[in-house]
């Protein structure tokens, strides 16, 4: 398990000892999804079909765009009422790729807006007017 | 304020949920250069003075507004540390999602024991 935060991205990445196809499912299907991440999720994981996901009282909604089983899927990723991250504004890409029998898990989100904010703290001044415009 | 306790509501979700409406960010935006007396938030909003105060203390147990007393005022000005806690949110999320994806993976498709990992 890592994580890097790096000019707007977040990549994480993870070792599963399954195949690929087997993890895939976990990013389609939404019972499977939300055995690791949200409450409840509804799913339709065709490019431009819906990635809506509730985490507790946070709602993201997203979209499917790229769906490559079973070594790739991207969606669209935003929090709703939040303006730093709306829905539709960053990008989720998974690939998973076979490492023997296991699977590499590569998860890469770009097009956060905290980019700027860390190099520069004065810069949160910058975020909250964001978070502010109404 | 040097020393105090982060409380449990001062979580990232927390935080994110007390941003998520428009009144509250209008709160944070005008004490954001400097404190100001809850009378002087109340009187930029349409809402009742319950509705503003129901607010204020959202943003407070968010963590994201500092309280101070003067006599019989009540000043409010914005805390910053908070919004770190949401700048770190993703950075957070997907690591530990991923580990939670591996358990909830391998938990379902064991493999043989006594296989060479």
């Amino acid at each position: 398990m890592s994580a890097e935060v790096h000019d707007g991205i977040v990549i994480a990445t993870e070792h599963i000892q399954a195949a690929p196809e087997v993890v895939f499912r976990y990013f389609t299907d939404p019972a499977l999804l939300t055995t690791w991440i949200g409450d409840l999720a509804e799913l339709d994981p065709l490019p431009g079909g819906r990635f809506d996901l509730v985490m507790g009282d946070v709602r993201c909604r997203g979209t499917y765009l790229v769906v490559e089983p079973p070594h790739r899927v991207t969606f669209s990723w935003g929090i709703d009422g939040n303006r730093a991250l709306p829905p539709g504004a960053s990008t989720v890409e998974v690939v998973l790729t076979p490492d023997g029998d296991d699977t590499m898990v590569v998860l890469t989100h770009r097009g956060l807006p905290e980019n700027r904010i860390e190099q520069h703290r004065a810069g949160w001044e910058h975020q909250l007017a964001r978070l502010c415009r109404t | 304020m040097v020393g105090r306790t982060r409380s449990k509501n001062e979580t990232p979700d927390a935080v994110l949920r007390a941003l998520a409406d428009p009144h509250r960010r209008q709160i944070l935006r005008l004490v954001q250069h400097g404190e100001l007396p809850a009378g002087q938030i109340a009187a930029s909003f349409t809402l009742t003075q319950q509705a503003v105060s129901q607010h204020i203390g959202v943003l407070k147990s968010a963590g994201l507004l500092t309280e101070r007393r003067d006599g019989t005022r009540r000043l409010y000005s914005l805390r910053q540390e908070p919004l770190e806690s949401v700048r770190g949110l993703l950075a957070e999320l997907w690591p530990e999602a991923l580990s939670r994806l591996k358990r909830a993976v391998e938990e379902a498709h064991p493999r043989d024991s006594g296989r060479d990992a």
